[in-house]
């Protein structure tokens, strides 16, 4: 330990147990556990102990306190420092010989004290449990000290967090106590397990044949943790012994604990344990599936699903309930009866599933946007069933989005009540949209476009479509444009694709002027995504540029709205880079003339927000790596501008963005760096190098040094780091350069020193002034840029974090006025 | 059993970050969903396994409120929403929406530039979280869905805090957040009308203060800068982008204006222009007199405070700058301070709190001597003061609120176990409503006896009105009839109605009742005494001898029966129908008194 710790260790251990003296914060408490927990794990604990014995003494006063007088802060601070310590059987021992253990987690303990009522305190003495139940002794004071049977009462303990923490504990404990006598022995009958093993499997299975819904739920938490986390042979012993009560409990009517039973029956099917088909699980899956309602079999049928290994009757049979209330839905609005639906309407649960849907909107709303969210789920998973009913899960998706846009006439009284129940429902509007996007995937039938791009359209140009609505139409709209599946011998976009941007495209238009920001904004990302996929098609491209909405996304750069002005700048970079918005260069459009670069550095510069200031830099960056044609008719004045601006800019990503495209600079006109990994692979290069002296020379009149001298002594570290990395990487490129070993003048190169001296103590305000490459490489050889290097990545507040840090700050705080610790925003 | 239950995961016997959930009526909201500025992992964050174990989280919860847009209230919405994955709505108010995402973008800033932090939101989540959000205006009633409605009232506090109203049928819960009861210089007072909740769940952050006035500690902060930038002295006020920086700014103005000042004021971050635009755009929500002078002249509109600029802050001479963030802990503010810490003629004024760890909390907790990156060691000679801003109700306050609502309960949250412990005493015992104060996991349950409202048939109500009782507003009544559950209502109809509606048989059930007298007489004599015995002595009702020797009261059917164990008595056979219940227990009863004797 620290040195300066242990000086300060004393006086914080006598502020503990001090009771005049209140400790405020326990923030500062909490992060003293993560140093104590650091500092156990890395030596011997009792060796910490003997060094610093006023650790020990804060345990034993912690003891000796007047009930009125322990705080639950401290006390719960000192039960998991005890127990961290006596995780180490040596340590373990030496607090033993002091019944300190016994006095902290023995019945005449906290346990019998006034302050157990606070539950920091059961949550402290939990959590000292099971740091110090790490060996066979910890297991046996857990044993021995009535530890467990206060665990079996906590398991329903009034606080969520404690009554968790307790279940893990008995989890752990059972672990523990199973590690070496079961492994290796299968067959060990639970008759001869340890002692404490049997304690709390006989708890487990008296709570199972319990009553009460609680308890049932209790045991089958930590049946469900247990077989989640151990995945040793004697799990499948404490299976066998207790199925037939889990089974049982099907038995009840209504089933309790359903949703632990699900999850319990899922975590022992996915322990490698179970590999070798047991049927008993199969058997109780079945059951459970076909006798809960329709919304309490959902997860356990996704689970079954995504199970590696599962006989196929009962895949079918989960498959089934999934599909369920989308065969219903299918059903209630055909208009006459046609081809097979999705199930066979006599399968089992489908009366459940249709009085589901019916009896009240809540109901059915909930039951469709799980279906819809699992089915989501499981579409572009490996394992997901075979044969899969695309055709007809698409027909249903349209289907409901037709109830919930009120377009769907249904004839037959189901359908009416869907009908009613459905119409502007955004909840299942959302959950459709998101499960048809998906739908795309490994779709073979082009013939379900045209009516999956006619439901899309249907729902942008509702007006009744809210903005969460139209962003998830919009996401649907991408994955059916990009994914969708072409006829066999259409090479290009499909035959449906042209007919239909040129229906989206006014629609686009429309979004692109709504009165929401989030629409105009969604429709904007839109835009910028299509045309980066699909900026070379020829369709596309005609049809964008005969539309408005290259002008549209042009006029929202002047958004009132930040976010809307910044997916402008990105879109429009976008549109730039694939030569997208040169049909507007017309005389019907003043502004282009003046040229987007021109107003993309109007905004670097005069805009107040952060947003669209960064995404001008990140367009410039991307403008400069791809070589766009604005760019390259003068790269250097373009480059030397935008650092001019961006050196000024208030927000550091600006200021970090700029460093990044003048790394692209350097790249283009150096070369690449080295690549950090062996396996990269390099980019080709755009022009050849060209010679050192000159680079550099230009680079001085760029006053790109100004800028990155500048950046390397930022307040905000990513702009130092970043400038300490590019001119590392210039300093490097140089070394070899025999033209400027020679340093420049002496007394200019001292100037420099000086200037950068004062600038890194935060006076910033003189400039370097024009430098000369011999002086500036002086100055950069002189530096000792790796130790800034290090030193930067560092995370920063890892003085704030420090042991000393947080001591003084708990000794400093104790003098505070209360009126300061009771403040807060 | 109906019940209203809330866990705190955030705020329950602290003033870390706010975040409740509450179930109401089989409806799941989340109240707040803020982060601990004290923690730099997942710590800063409420536990949310605790409700992704109940299934899907958007399945599970009907919509989460943000009641104001401090970050311990709203700080890990884009966490929660972007990252653990809720996809349902969220509701705040206008101005909460607008704000939000600023000092969300603040902090996220601030985490990664300084902590280097890459598991963080990022700046697209943000975006796409304040995407799902849906505004609403005070006083507007928001159907979340057909069943769940909420409600806004004015909380004071910051631009745009608000209290919420929450809803579900006949029961209802209101969460206070963070809130006022005293008009500060840019806001009003909070209010809420008699809405008489099940539950009022209320912040309780100065739950044993009774707060001396505000104005005191504006004259005094005034004095201070004053008497600072007089000696020549700089200042320095770390303040958070929006809320407490715009009212010491108008503070300042006007002091400025007033003394003819001359010494330059600047505010750091460029955004006061945004903050004022928002102050300008969103002027409902101030208090009267902003609005009222707003014609004239706009508060917010300040002639001596100007935008900052780095270079500024070696300029010499006296000056004073607000800069972010205000605990010290980044940034512009921490620069400007390390650079004027080593003056004593300086001074530091931080107007709200400072999390553990920060400069700021050290510095306010006395250390001067500051280790800071590289081992270096500040030395702080600069005069620190704190002065609270921090705009929570008092005692007083929070008893006021409580009173105006009348709810049947009240729940404590957003305070410390030690004083909440004492205000729900004197809640209990003043105003006589039980008070809970649970800590973080904690749930409490209120059991609520739900009104089911039931319709009643025209028909019945004509027939009632036909017996000539005209129905009085405030008098309740009582009428029979049949209740009936259809189409998920319920409503009261005639039995007629009910049969008909139902589609069911009627079956008449009758009962009967032996009546046992001692009389040899022959059973048609005994019966022409019973009907000479009712004759007289029901007067009003139809009482006939029927030529089967029967005799009838209404429906009521009276038989006489020789008995067959006693040759010297004889049995009176009573059966009525059960709409007439009432006349034949009379009968049975004037009967078993016996007839009277023959003259």
């Amino acid at each position: 330990m620290d040195p300066e710790c242990s000086r300060l260790l004393p006086a914080f251990c006598s502020v503990l147990v001090d009771p005049r003296q209140a400790v405020a914060d326990d923030t500062c408490l909490e992060k003293l556990l993560d140093w104590f927990k650091t500092v156990t794990e890395a030596g011997s604990s009792l060796l910490l102990l003997q060094e610093n014995p006023c650790l020990v003494d804060l345990l034993s006063h912690v003891l000796d306190l007047k009930p009125q007088d322990v705080s639950p802060r401290v006390l719960s601070f000192s039960l998991r420092l005890a127990g961290m310590f006596a995780a180490q059987e040596d340590c373990f021992e030496y607090l033993q010989q002091g019944q300190l253990l016994l006095g902290l987690f023995g019945e005449a303990g906290p346990l019998s004290w006034a302050v157990w009522s606070v539950p920091t305190v059961r949550s402290g003495w939990i959590q000292g449990l099971k740091s110090l139940a790490q060996h066979p002794g910890g297991l046996h004071f857990l044993g021995d000290s009535g530890a467990v049977d206060a665990l079996f009462s906590l398991q329903g303990d009034s606080s969520l967090f404690v009554a968790s923490a307790a279940s893990q504990l008995l989890v752990h404990v059972l672990a523990l106590s199973m590690q070496d006598k079961a492994e290796g022995s299968p067959s060990l009958k639970g008759s001869a397990w340890p002692a404490c093993a049997q304690k709390i499997v006989a708890h487990v299975e008296a709570s199972l044949c319990s009553t009460t819904a609680l308890q049932i739920t209790q045991a089958l938490n930590v049946l469900t943790t247990t077989f989640g986390r151990c995945h040793s042979p004697w799990t499948e012993v404490l299976w066998g012994q207790l199925s037939p009560l889990v089974a049982h409990l099907l038995d009840s009517e209504p089933v309790p604990a359903t949703h632990s039973l699900v999850d319990l029956l899922l975590s022992v099917a996915r322990s490698p344990v179970f590999a070798s088909a047991d049927c008993t699980l199969w058997e109780t899956i079945a059951r459970m599936l076909s006798c809960l309602s329709p919304m309490q079999t959902g997860p356990l049928a996704l689970g079954t699903l995504k199970l590696q290994h599962c006989p196929q009757a009962l895949r079918s049979q989960a498959f089934g309930v999934l599909l369920q209330p989308l065969a219903c839905i299918l059903r209630a609005t055909a208009q006459a009866p046609g081809p097979p639906g999705l199930l066979d309407e006599t399968t089992q649960g489908c009366s459940m599933t249709v009085d589901t849907l019916l009896s009240s909107k809540s109901a059915c709303v909930g039951l469709l946007c799980q279906t819809l969210a699992h089915l989501e789920e499981l579409q572009p998973l490996p394992q997901h069933p075979l044969p899969w009913p695309q055709t007809l899960l698409v027909e249903a998706v349209v289907i409901i989005l037709r109830l919930c846009d009120g377009s769907a006439a249904p004839s037959s009284s189901e359908g009416c009540r869907l009908c009613g129940t459905l119409a502007g429902c955004i909840r299942v509007q959302r959950a459709a949209l998101g499960f048809l996007g998906t739908l795309t995937l490994g779709t073979s039938s082009w013939e379900l476009v045209p009516q999956v791009f006619a439901i899309l359209l249907e729902t942008l140009k509702s007006p009744a479509s809210s903005p969460t609505v139209l962003k998830k139409a919009f996401q649907a709209v991408l994955h059916w444009l990009l994914d969708s599946p072409t006829p066999p011998g259409c090479s290009d976009l499909g035959p449906h694709t042209p007919l239909f941007l040129r229906e989206l495209f006014p629609v686009l238009q429309k979004h692109l002027c709504s009165p929401c920001w989030e629409v105009r904004d969604s429709a904007l990302e839109f835009l910028t995504h299509l045309s980066m996929c699909w900026g070379g098609e020829a369709n596309f491209r005609e049809v964008l540029l005969a539309s408005d909405v290259p002008k549209l996304a042009w006029q929202l750069l002047r958004d009132p709205e930040s976010y809307v002005r910044a997916s402008a700048v990105t879109a429009m970079g976008q549109l730039s880079s694939q030569g997208l918005q040169a049909a507007s260069d017309s005389p019907g459009h003043p502004e282009v003339q003046q040229g987007l670069v021109g107003e993309l550095l109007h905004i670097l510069s005069v805009d107040s927000e952060g947003f669209p200031r960064r995404a001008v830099t990140r367009v410039f960056t991307e403008w400069l790596r791809n070589s766009h044609a604005d760019v390259v008719q003068d790269t250097e004045w373009f480059v030397a501008t935008v650092l001019q601006m961006v050196s000024r800019d208030l927000d550091w990503e600006v200021r970090a963005q700029g460093l990044e495209l003048v790394q692209v600079f350097l790249a283009q006109t150096l070369g690449q760096p080295n690549p950090s990994c062996p396996y990269a692979v390099a980019l080709p290069k755009v022009t050849p190098p060209s010679p050192l002296p000159e680079v550099l020379r230009t680079l001085c009149q760029m006053q790109i040094f100004d800028f990155a001298f500048r950046a390397l002594f930022d307040c905000d570290r990513p702009v130092a780091q970043k400038a300490c990395d590019l001119l590392l990487f210039l300093r490097n490129k140089s070394a070899p350069c025999s033209g400027l070993q020679e340093a420049g003048d002496s007394s200019d190169v001292a100037s420099v020193e000086a200037t950068l001296e004062r600038w890194q103590v935060g006076e910033q305000g003189q400039p370097l002034g024009s430098l000369e490459p011999e002086v500036v490489l002086a100055a950069l050889r002189s530096m000792d840029l790796e130790g800034l290097q290090s030193r930067l990545a560092e995370s920063s507040d890892h003085v704030e974090k420090s042991p000393q840090s947080l001591l003084q700050d708990v000794l400093a705080t104790v003098a505070l006025l209360e009126e300061n610790v009771a403040d807060c925003y | 059993m109906p019940e209203i239950r809330v866990t705190p995961l955030g705020a329950g016997q602290d003033v870390g970050r706010s975040c409740i959930l509450v179930s109401i009526a089989g409806k799941n909201v989340m109240l707040d969903c803020g982060m601990h500025m004290g923690f730099n992992d997942d710590r800063r964050f409420p536990d949310f396994s605790y409700i992704t174990q109940n299934g899907r989280l958007t399945d599970f919860l009907d919509c989460v409120i943000i009641s104001h847009f401090h970050l311990d209230h709203c700080g890990a919405l884009p966490y929660f929403s972007e990252m653990v994955g809720y996809d349902g709505p969220i509701y705040m108010t206008h101005p909460t929406q607008a704000i939000c995402p600023i000092l969300l973008e603040d902090y996220r800033k601030i985490a990664v530039d300084k902590k280097g932090e890459a598991n963080f939101f990022t700046s697209q989540m943000i975006k796409d979280c304040m995407k799902k959000v849906v505004a609403v205006h005070l006083h507007q009633t928001v159907q979340v869905d057909d069943e769940l409605e909420i409600k806004a009232y004015y909380a004071g506090h910051v631009l745009g805090a608000a209290m919420f109203q929450i809803k579900v049928g006949s029961e209802s819960v209101v969460y206070t957040g963070d809130y006022n009861m005293t008009p500060d210089r840019h806001l009003g007072a909070a209010w809420i009308d008699k809405c008489r909740p099940n539950l009022l769940i209320t912040e309780s952050t100065y739950a044993t203060t009774i707060r001396d006035s505000k104005r005191c500690r504006e004259r005094d902060f005034l004095k201070k800068v004053h008497e600072t930038v007089e000696r020549g002295g700089k200042v320095l006020i770390p303040v958070f982008a929006l809320g407490r920086a715009q009212e010491l700014c108008i503070l300042l103005e006007t002091f400025w204006e007033r003394m003819n000042l001359k010494v330059p004021i600047y505010f750091s971050t460029g955004l006061t222009e945004k903050a004022n635009h928002y102050y300008k755009l969103f002027i409902t929500w101030t208090n009267q007199k902003i609005r009222k002078t707003f014609v004239q002249r706009n508060m917010f509109e300040f002639k001596h405070i100007k935008a900052f600029d780095r270079a500024f802050a070696d300029n010499p001479g006296p000056m004073v700058v607000f800069a972010t963030p205000g605990m010290l802990h980044a940034g512009q503010s921490l620069q400007i301070f390390r650079k004027w810490a080593g003056n004593e003629k300086n001074m530091v004024i931080m107007p709200g709190y400072c999390v553990q760890g920060t400069v700021g909390h050290k510095i306010l907790s006395g250390q001067r001597k500051l280790e800071m990156e590289g081992r270096q060691v500040l030395e702080v000679k600069m005069q620190v003061e704190y002065m609270s801003f921090s705009a929570h109700a008092d005692a007083k306050g929070i008893m006021q609120l409580v009173g105006q609502a009348e709810p049947e309960s009240v729940l404590l949250v957003h305070g410390e176990a030690k004083k909440m412990g004492f205000l729900r005493q004197k809640i209990e015992q003043e105003l006589r409503v039980s008070c809970y104060m649970p800590a973080n996991g904690e749930t409490v349950t209120l059991p609520t006896s739900p009104s089911i409202p039931v319709g009643i048939s025209l028909g019945l109500l004509k027939r009632e009105m036909a017996q000539g009782l005209l129905p009085e507003a405030k008098k309740p009544r009582l009428l029979h009839g049949t209740l009936i559950m259809k189409d998920s209502n319920f409503r009261l109809v005639s039995s007629e109605q009910a049969l008909k509606e139902l589609g069911l048989a009627e079956h008449q059930l009758r009962f009967t009742c032996r009546v046992h007298l001692q009389d040899t007489r022959k059973e048609q004599e005994m019966a022409l005494r019973v009907y000479s015995h009712l004759k007289s002595t029901l007067k009003d009702h139809c009482v006939q001898h029927l030529p089967d020797g029967s005799v009838t009261v209404e429906s009521i059917l009276i038989q006489a029966a020789a008995h067959s164990e006693d040759p010297g008595a004889k049995v009176l056979l009573v059966s009525w129908t059960y709409q007439d219940e009432e006349l034949g227990s009379f009968l049975t009863a004037l009967l078993k008194k016996g007839l009277p004797q023959t003259p």
